[in-house]
């Protein structure tokens, strides 16, 4: 053991190392963000739960019901049920996503041709209850409000 | 008649002094050793989370108190009392202002006993404390809790050695043992503190008594690594919350001693800021070591036993003795 060490640690040098690091970090501000107060805010391609997207000004839905989402979608779970109407159109009768199979991949968002469906901001998905993880369709209209600023206007 | 009713105020002051700045200091600790990690500490339960351990306090008056059937009973139940209540006991002999001093008319001490031993009744104090320890594993009848009291009167012992040595310096510059007249020896401005002088018996008695509160970095006795909670293993509820509550308490009377002894006890550090009361002073004194206390514990990690052992031994116990010599030797001279 040399002269310096000796006097490192007669004088707690590295002890008094640590501390001023500690010490610093107490100082520094906190980033923690308190989550049931205050909620983190997903950057803007982030994938929550899938929403529906409506026509803003006639209020229609842009789904054709070409059912591309639920041929992509990986772990399929998505259902479509459709119909024909009178005048020859396609409407979307049922629009069924099991969220405890999904997988969050956002194919659907990226084939659908009309941005009918697409991800949204909303992570609050936990529950009690499996039944609540069946998103029907009046669920993913409803959604429509946690969906990205940039895909709103569309 | 008077001075009677006033030891029993004062001797109740300051025991709910102690008893409610220990609740304040564990939510303080949770607090500072939040921020240490950039955590935000407990936030919930009051502005800042003031209140948590109050709210720990009834859920742990709540939980069922378990008491194995092969542990020896009473020796079980009083353990965790003979921690701390010997501990407090020495917070009567700290000075808390100057003697005779004026309240409201009357005219007292502002200490509960102004008592010729008081070092001496501190260090009987302490060295109970290991009782309290040692009582905890052996009554637990556990391998973890007999382990842990093992460790802790070893290591108990071995440092309050070098902490008796240490404060003998004191005693030798102030010629005596009476903590009110050991103050009145450091009475002018901060360079007449006996911290100046003592540096080092300060240094030896601060790391003896981190040993002695078991507190990181030598918390050998309840190393949660290896001994999960060490001596306090077997005990649950608020027999538990005594054995926490006890590690604060003895945390305020270490560091009133430290203040008193080594930092001016009741004194300002310049004579004109004296018109600030003196037990105002002697409290920031004391939240200075308090917070050193918990600064130290979340920078330091842990010692190894031999580590603990061969520090205790080979460095403090030669350099309390060579501070006692060279003490001695310049009091004697001058």
């Amino acid at each position: 053991m040399g002269l310096i060490d000796i006097i490192k640690k007669a004088t707690f040098f590295e002890i008094l190392q640590g501390m001023s690091v500690t010490g610093k970090y107490a100082a520094s501000k906190k980033f923690t963000i308190e989550y049931p107060k205050e909620k983190s805010i997903p950057y803007p391609r982030f994938r929550g739960s899938q929403a529906l997207l409506a026509d803003p000004v006639t209020g229609e839905l842009n789904c054709d019901a070409c059912h591309l989402c639920e041929t992509i979608c990986p772990s399929q779970c998505i259902t479509i049920e459709s119909s024909e109407t009178p005048d020859g159109k396609k409407s979307l009768d049922e629009f069924t996503i099991d969220l405890s199979r999904c997988v969050f991949c956002g194919f659907c968002e990226e084939v659908c041709p009309r941005a009918a469906i697409v991800m949204t901001a909303n992570y609050e998905l936990a529950s009690y209850d499996k039944r609540d993880f069946i998103l029907t369709k009046e669920w993913l209209i409803a959604n429509a409000v946690h969906a990205h600023k940039e895909l709103k206007g569309r | 008649m008077t001075q009677f009713i006033f030891l029993i105020i004062k001797a109740a002051i300051v025991f709910f002094f102690c008893v409610g700045l220990a609740a304040m200091l564990i939510w303080g600790e949770r607090k500072y050793a939040g921020w240490m990690q950039s955590r935000l500490g407990p936030n919930y339960a009051g502005p800042m989370g003031v209140l948590q351990t109050f709210g720990d306090l009834a859920k742990l008056l709540r939980k069922e108190d378990v008491i194995p059937d092969t542990v020896d009973k009473p020796v079980f139940r009083a353990a965790p009392y003979l921690l701390w209540v010997p501990a407090a006991l020495t917070m009567a002999v700290i000075p808390f202002g100057g003697m005779d001093a004026k309240i409201f008319g009357w005219r007292t001490d502002l200490v509960i006993a102004n008592f010729d031993a008081g070092i001496v009744l501190f260090l009987a104090m302490g060295s109970l404390a290991v009782y309290g320890v040692v009582f905890a594993g052996w009554s637990s009848n556990s391998r973890w809790a007999l382990i842990g009291a093992l460790r802790s009167g070893a290591q108990m012992i071995s440092y309050e050695l070098s902490m008796g040595l240490s404060l003998v310096g004191v005693m030798i510059l102030a010629g005596s043992m009476n903590l009110v007249q050991i103050v009145d020896y450091q009475s002018g401005a901060f360079w007449h503190w006996n911290f100046i002088p003592q540096l080092v018996g300060f240094v030896i008695f601060f790391i003896a008594s981190i040993a002695e509160l078991n507190r990181t970095p030598f918390d050998l006795p309840e190393a949660e690594q290896e001994l999960v909670a060490g001596y306090m293993n077997e005990y649950t509820g608020m027999r538990w919350g005594i054995f926490m509550f006890s590690e604060y308490v003895n945390m305020i009377v270490m560091s009133a001693i430290m203040a008193t002894l080594f930092f001016g006890g009741w004194r300002a550090p310049f004579e004109s800021w004296n018109v600030i009361p003196g037990f105002l002073w002697l409290i920031a004194k004391m939240m200075g070591f308090i917070i050193l206390y918990m600064w130290v514990r979340w920078s330091v990690p842990r010692y190894r036993y031999n580590q603990l052992m061969s520090l205790g031994w080979k460095i403090l116990f030669p350099l309390a003795l060579a501070n006692l010599a060279v003490t001695a030797l310049v009091v004697t001279v001058k």
